[in-house]
This record gives C-alpha cells, structure tokens and sequence, in this order.
C-alpha cells in the first residue's frame, strides 16, 4: 500500500521535475536574448563574456530537461 | 574683420556679397603659366581636430580631476573608457564617466551565492532528500546550482547593465530593473538645471558612495542616480559641464 503512494509522489515529481525545467528554458532564453539586446546598447569589452556565459547556461537549462526526462 | 564677424551680420535669407579685395591691395597679377604636373601632389589628410571644446579650460579641469581614476571595464567609475559605448551615441562625441553602482551595493547577492553554492554540503547533516532515490536527489542538487548561478547572473546583469554615462554633450542614464524591463533616458547638459550629492549612514560614509539627483528642464524632471561612487566628485564634473556648456553657448558655439 506505501509502494503505492510512493510510486504517485514520485510521478508527480517528475512530472514537476519536468515542467520546472520547461519553464527554466524558457528563463535562460530570456536572458540569452536580453544579454544581446542590453550588449547592444552598451557595448564594453565584457560583453562577449556575457554572453557566452548565457548561452552556457541556456545549455545548460536544455540539458537539464533530458536529465530529468532520462535519470528520472 | 573676421569672417565669423561677417557671417553675424549677414541674415540667413540674405545673398552673400561677393568677396572684395582688401582696400590697399596689389593689383592681381597676371598668372604665369607653370608646366604643372599632370599628376597633383597627394596632400595627406589633416588629423582630425579634437572636440570642439577640448581646449577649453573647463575640459582641462575634469581631465584633472578624474585623473589617476580606474578604466576597467568592471569598474564603478570609469573615466573617459576607451573601448565602451553606447548605442544612442555620436561618432564624435566622446565619453567623459561612465558609472554604475558601488561594488559594496552587490555584496548582498555574492553573499548569497556563495552560501546557496555551500549548501548542499550540508545536506548530510539535514537529511531533508533521504526520502528520494539517487537520482532523484541527483537532478534536485543540479537544480539548486542551476537556479544559484541564474540568481547571481541575474543580478551581475542588472549592475553591469545599469549604467549612468556623462559625455560631452548630455547625461544618459541606461537602466536595467530585470530581466524584463528596461529604461533609457537622456538629457542634454545645456537642460540641467540642479545637481544634488547625498551620502547617508555608515557604508556611504566610509565607502563614499551615495546618491546624485539631476533636476533638469527636459520632459524627464529628475535623473536619480542611486548608491554611485564619488558623488560629490560627479556633481563636480557636471557643474564643469555645465560651465563649459554656458561657456559655448556665449560664444555661439553651441552645437
């Protein structure tokens, strides 16, 4: 019987899990595309950096989505 | 007179005489003929002349007082930066301060990072995701780390990008509240009308960092620039600016 309700908190977590994720994606795509607009109106020589480190961490964010899809 | 002179008295919808020989000139003498070459002497394109006002005693007062200051890009107070700019800028305008908030206004968040990063660490002592396979607790901690690093990015953008620029020509004051909404201002210098310095409690005070507010006759009222390095010194070099501006617009300089 305690199987049972193991087995459902552990679906509805990955089921979370998942959803998170989703909308983490969405975060960092957000960030990816403000770095660039906010990299062309001010313009230094860290900017590159910035934006690289977003697309890092948009990758990031993809990656996470298959980890819960696959680890989970 | 000088021709400067002349183009005073001249309305703009009146033709423009012919210019006369001066009164105790020579008579022109008849041109010789010379075998010139068919090719012309290439004349090498004089160097750009600085800025219209770059002379100007006032401009050499800022040049001296933001003397010696820091041109890092990751700097708070960046003095005439070489390599920045910005988008609304002209080709020929140029930069004299560059400022963003002091570093100590973001000790909060680096603080907060370095603890969130820590953390799990401790997870051994707080059993809290013992009830959760390996797995499970696997994806929890790389969400964790995922979502420290977005906060501490998030708010390196915000001050990275919240920047206040003087240039020689007006103030513009470029901010970035989140990751969604993001202002730009700008007013001329000619339009300032009233430049205020405040510094308040302990961490101002040692630190010296505060707050400058630019009352202005342009449709923005007041430019509040908050928690900037060197307050006093900001409204220093803008009363120089202002000077300076007050100084072009008597002699019909102004742009």
């Amino acid at each position: 019987m305690m199987q049972d309700y193991t087995h459902y908190i552990f679906l509805i977590t990955k089921i979370l899990a998942v959803i998170g994720s989703l909308i983490y994606v969405v975060f960092a795509l957000v960030v990816v595309r403000q770095v660039a607009t906010m990299s062309k109106n001010v313009s230094d020589k860290f900017n590159g950096i910035l934006i690289a480190f977003s697309y890092i961490h948009l990758l990031a964010a993809i990656l996470l989505v298959f980890l819960t899809l696959v680890v989970l | 007179m000088s021709r400067a002179a002349n183009l005073d008295n001249i309305a703009p919808d009146d033709a423009v005489p012919p210019a006369s020989p001066p009164p105790h000139s020579l008579p022109p003498k008849k041109k010789k003929k010379v075998h010139a070459p068919s090719i012309p002497p290439e004349i090498p394109n004089p160097p750009l002349p600085p800025s219209h006002s770059a002379n100007l005693r006032f401009r050499q007062k800022i040049y001296e007082l933001i003397k010696g200051k820091t041109a890092s890009p990751l700097s708070a107070f960046l003095a005439r930066p070489k390599v920045f700019t910005f988008q609304a800028r002209e080709d020929s305008e140029e930069i004299i301060l560059v400022l963003r908030r002091h570093w100590f206004t973001n000790l909060h968040w680096i603080v907060t990072a370095i603890l969130m990063s820590l953390a799990p660490a401790f997870l051994q002592y707080f059993p809290i995701l013992d009830f959760f396979p390996a797995n499970y607790q696997f994806i929890f901690i790389l969400f964790w780390y995922i979502i420290t690093f977005a906060i501490a990015f998030e708010h390196f953008l915000s001050w990275y990008f919240n920047v206040f620029i003087i240039t020689e020509e007006r103030v513009v004051d470029i901010d970035m509240y989140n990751l969604l909404y993001t202002k730009f201002s700008e007013a001329k210098l000619s339009m300032i009308q009233d430049v205020t310095a405040t510094q308040g409690g302990v961490s101002q005070t040692v630190l010296n960092y505060g707050t400058v507010l630019i009352q202005t006759a342009s449709e923005i009222p007041v430019i509040k620039i908050e928690r900037i390095p060197n307050p006093h010194l900001v409204v220093q070099i803008l009363q120089q600016m202002r000077a300076e501006e007050e100084q072009e617009a008597l002699d019909g300089r102004l742009q």
